[in-house]
């Protein structure tokens, strides 16, 4: 069974009288594991196709099978859980909260999660140390660098141990010798076992991933 | 659940602390909105209080019967319609009367005791003055009724006046000279501070009233007022209506023809202490409410700016797996903690205010933990009520457009 499985996904957009039809007919399966980039331009459906992936959007038809449920249809409420539980999101823009320290920022989705977790205090150490962030915890994301806080992002999206790490253009805003570092970060994590989808337009980038899916005009191909 | 509520409770401190400014001018506005409710709801309170203490003392089973009309008495001319003879027939007439003691005085008159001089109120009465009064002669003891019978020159002493001639001396047994009339002090009354029209009342000697009308005003017929007590407290208002009429009768006033006598009662006075403080109420209740709804809506705007400001906040809250629920607690707690808080303030700021306005003016200002309810509900009612719709907001944000801002 694969973590991720796409039959058929379908998105539109209606814009007044026009249909817009953003993604056709993507069938699209990620094995546990795996380190896949989703490369295309913009305007592509790239985006979307994350969104989908992501469970931050539903497809119009289709299904979409995440860790071996159903997902296409669910309310609100239960795509929060998903997200909560299965997938660790990196973005281009860091999305730190100003006002928080760095280990309340890695701290965050562990507030939404719904079960009880004992061992949240030795993995938030594992993971500030995995990122070398240690000396940093108390620190506010203003006093870092933009590699700094994509590392505290990164150590956010896996404090919840999610199976699939979604990383949207992480690289987008940092210089290339840092985006080096932090893609060695996400390579790491992925020989470690995580499942990651890089989505990207830079194909420097998206030679790290060991699978190269490209979009255009809302098809898929390999 | 419980510890889910807990975290984001937790959320919500920690960004009213760090929206400094966003937390400040709420909490002035509300502050100041709390502040003046509970300077109201305190106010009320006070008149309340101070009601039931004046009709406490004037007595809730008394009536108090002056001479002339209630015309006359507005323009300050005090007539003189009431005769000893009419106090001995309301002493016959009313059975349920346990005590009718009349009374008549003269105001300003010049007392000395050796150097110390001062203008006084005299007060003639009967040997029941002190018990139709409710006021206590704590030192030294009453006058008798041998001595209203005999005129002689006997008195009981204010606290206030006996401070102002004596110091510390002992007045019982010393004289004071009354208009040149020498008066022994033979008992002193307990203090009674001011009445409702700001009187000072401990400022007094009460004499016989045969000493004061013979020796003083040269009276053998008028007295000023007569006081009435009523073993049926429950009919104390019928009793006004026979006490009226009789006393139209016996004084011959025809039909249509206005009362020239005033009869004073519990419910006379209340009146008067409503009409006092009443209007300040009533100012101070529309410039509080406006002034919550003021803060209403600065908080409401504000919050409204602030969710706008934190969009990529709310998206990444809502990407990492937050509900719709949980931005809208969120923001709501911070709304609440805020006001809670401005309650909290308001009702410091209303106490050290009314602090102010007492000194200001004689205005009975009472708080008890009531003011602080309603201020802390009302804090809440603003804080949820105003809070709520920049909270839907909040929660409504799509996650996708609000983290690509």
């Amino acid at each position: 069974m694969p973590l991720c499985l796409m039959e058929n996904i379908r998105k539109t957009y209606r814009m007044g009288d026009l249909e817009i039809e953003v993604l056709r007919r993507v069938n699209l399966s990620i094995e546990k594991g795996e380190f896949a980039a989703i490369m295309g331009t913009s305007g592509s459906g790239k985006t979307t196709l994350m969104n989908i992936i992501g469970c931050l959007d539903v497809p119009t038809s289709g299904r979409y099978m995440l860790a071996g449920r159903e997902v296409s249809n669910l309310t609100d409420d239960e795509l929060s859980e998903i997200r909560n539980e299965h997938i660790g999101f990196v973005f281009q823009n860091f999305y730190l909260l100003p006002y928080a320290t760095v280990l309340e920022n890695v701290l965050l989705p562990t507030l939404y999660f719904k079960g009880r977790r004992d061992s949240t205090e030795r993995l938030v150490t594992d993971l500030l140390g995995l990122v070398g962030l240690e000396e940093r915890a108390k620190f506010r994301p203003n006093q870092l660098s933009g590699g700094e806080q994509q590392r505290v992002a990164i150590a956010r999206a896996l404090i919840n141990e999610p199976e699939l790490l979604l990383a949207d253009e992480p690289t987008g805003q940092l210089d290339s010798k840092t985006a080096k570092e932090i893609m060695g970060i996400i390579s790491k994590m992925n020989e470690q076992g995580k499942t990651v989808i890089l989505i990207t337009h830079d194909s420097a980038i998206a030679a790290y991933a060991k699978r190269l899916i490209q979009i255009k005009d809302g098809i898929i191909s390999e | 659940m419980y510890a889910r509520l807990l975290k984001i409770i937790s959320q919500s401190f920690k960004a009213v602390r760090s929206f400094k400014l966003r937390t400040f001018f709420c909490l002035i506005s509300v502050t100041l909105g709390i502040s003046s409710i509970s300077v109201i709801v305190a106010a009320t309170e006070g008149a309340y209080k101070k009601a039931f203490e004046i009709v406490a003392r004037f007595g809730p089973d008394s009536l108090l019967v002056i001479g002339g009309s209630e015309q006359a008495r507005a323009t300050g001319e005090r007539q003189k319609t009431i005769t000893l003879d009419d106090v001995k027939a309301v002493k016959q007439a009313f059975d349920n009367a346990y005590l009718v003691v009349p009374m008549t005085s003269m105001r300003e008159v010049t007392v000395s005791y050796k150097e110390e001089k001062n203008q006084t109120l005299i007060v003639g009465s009967t040997s029941d003055y002190s018990r139709v009064w409710t006021w206590p002669v704590i030192e030294g003891s009453d006058f008798t009724e041998d001595d209203v019978k005999g005129l002689r020159n006997v008195g009981l002493i204010g606290q206030y006046l006996a401070k102002e001639l004596f110091g510390n001396e002992n007045p019982v047994g010393k004289y004071v000279l009354v208009k040149g009339l020498p008066v022994q002090i033979v008992g002193v009354l307990s203090e009674r501070g001011t009445s409702p029209s700001g009187d000072l009342l401990d400022n007094r000697i009460v004499i016989p009233i045969t000493t004061l009308m013979r020796k003083l005003q040269n009276e053998t017929k008028y007295v000023s007022a007569l006081r009435i007590r009523f073993i049926d407290q429950e009919n104390l208002y019928s009793h006004l209506e026979e006490l009226k009429f009789f006393f139209r009768k016996r004084h011959g006033i025809p039909e249509g023809e206005p009362d020239d006598f005033t009869i004073i009662s519990p419910k006379e006075i209340i009146k008067f202490l409503v009409a006092l403080t009443g209007s300040l109420v009533v100012f101070l209740g529309i410039t509080g409410v406006i002034s919550l709804i003021v803060a209403g809506f600065v908080l409401a705007n504000l919050f409204l700016l602030s969710v706008k400001e934190r969009t990529k906040e709310i998206g990444i809250r809502r990407a990492t797996g937050a509900k719709k629920n949980d931005i809208l607690l969120q923001f709501l707690f911070e709304s609440v903690v805020i006001t809670t808080i401005g309650g909290i303030l308001g009702f410091i700021l209303a106490l050290l205010s009314s602090k102010l306005l007492m000194l200001i003016a004689e205005f009975p200002i009472y708080f008890s933990w009531k003011a602080f309810v309603v201020g802390l509900l009302l804090s809440w009612v603003v804080g949820i009520g105003f809070g709520l719709q920049p909270a839907k907001r909040a929660a409504d944000l799509n996650p996708i457009e609000a983290i690509r801002g």
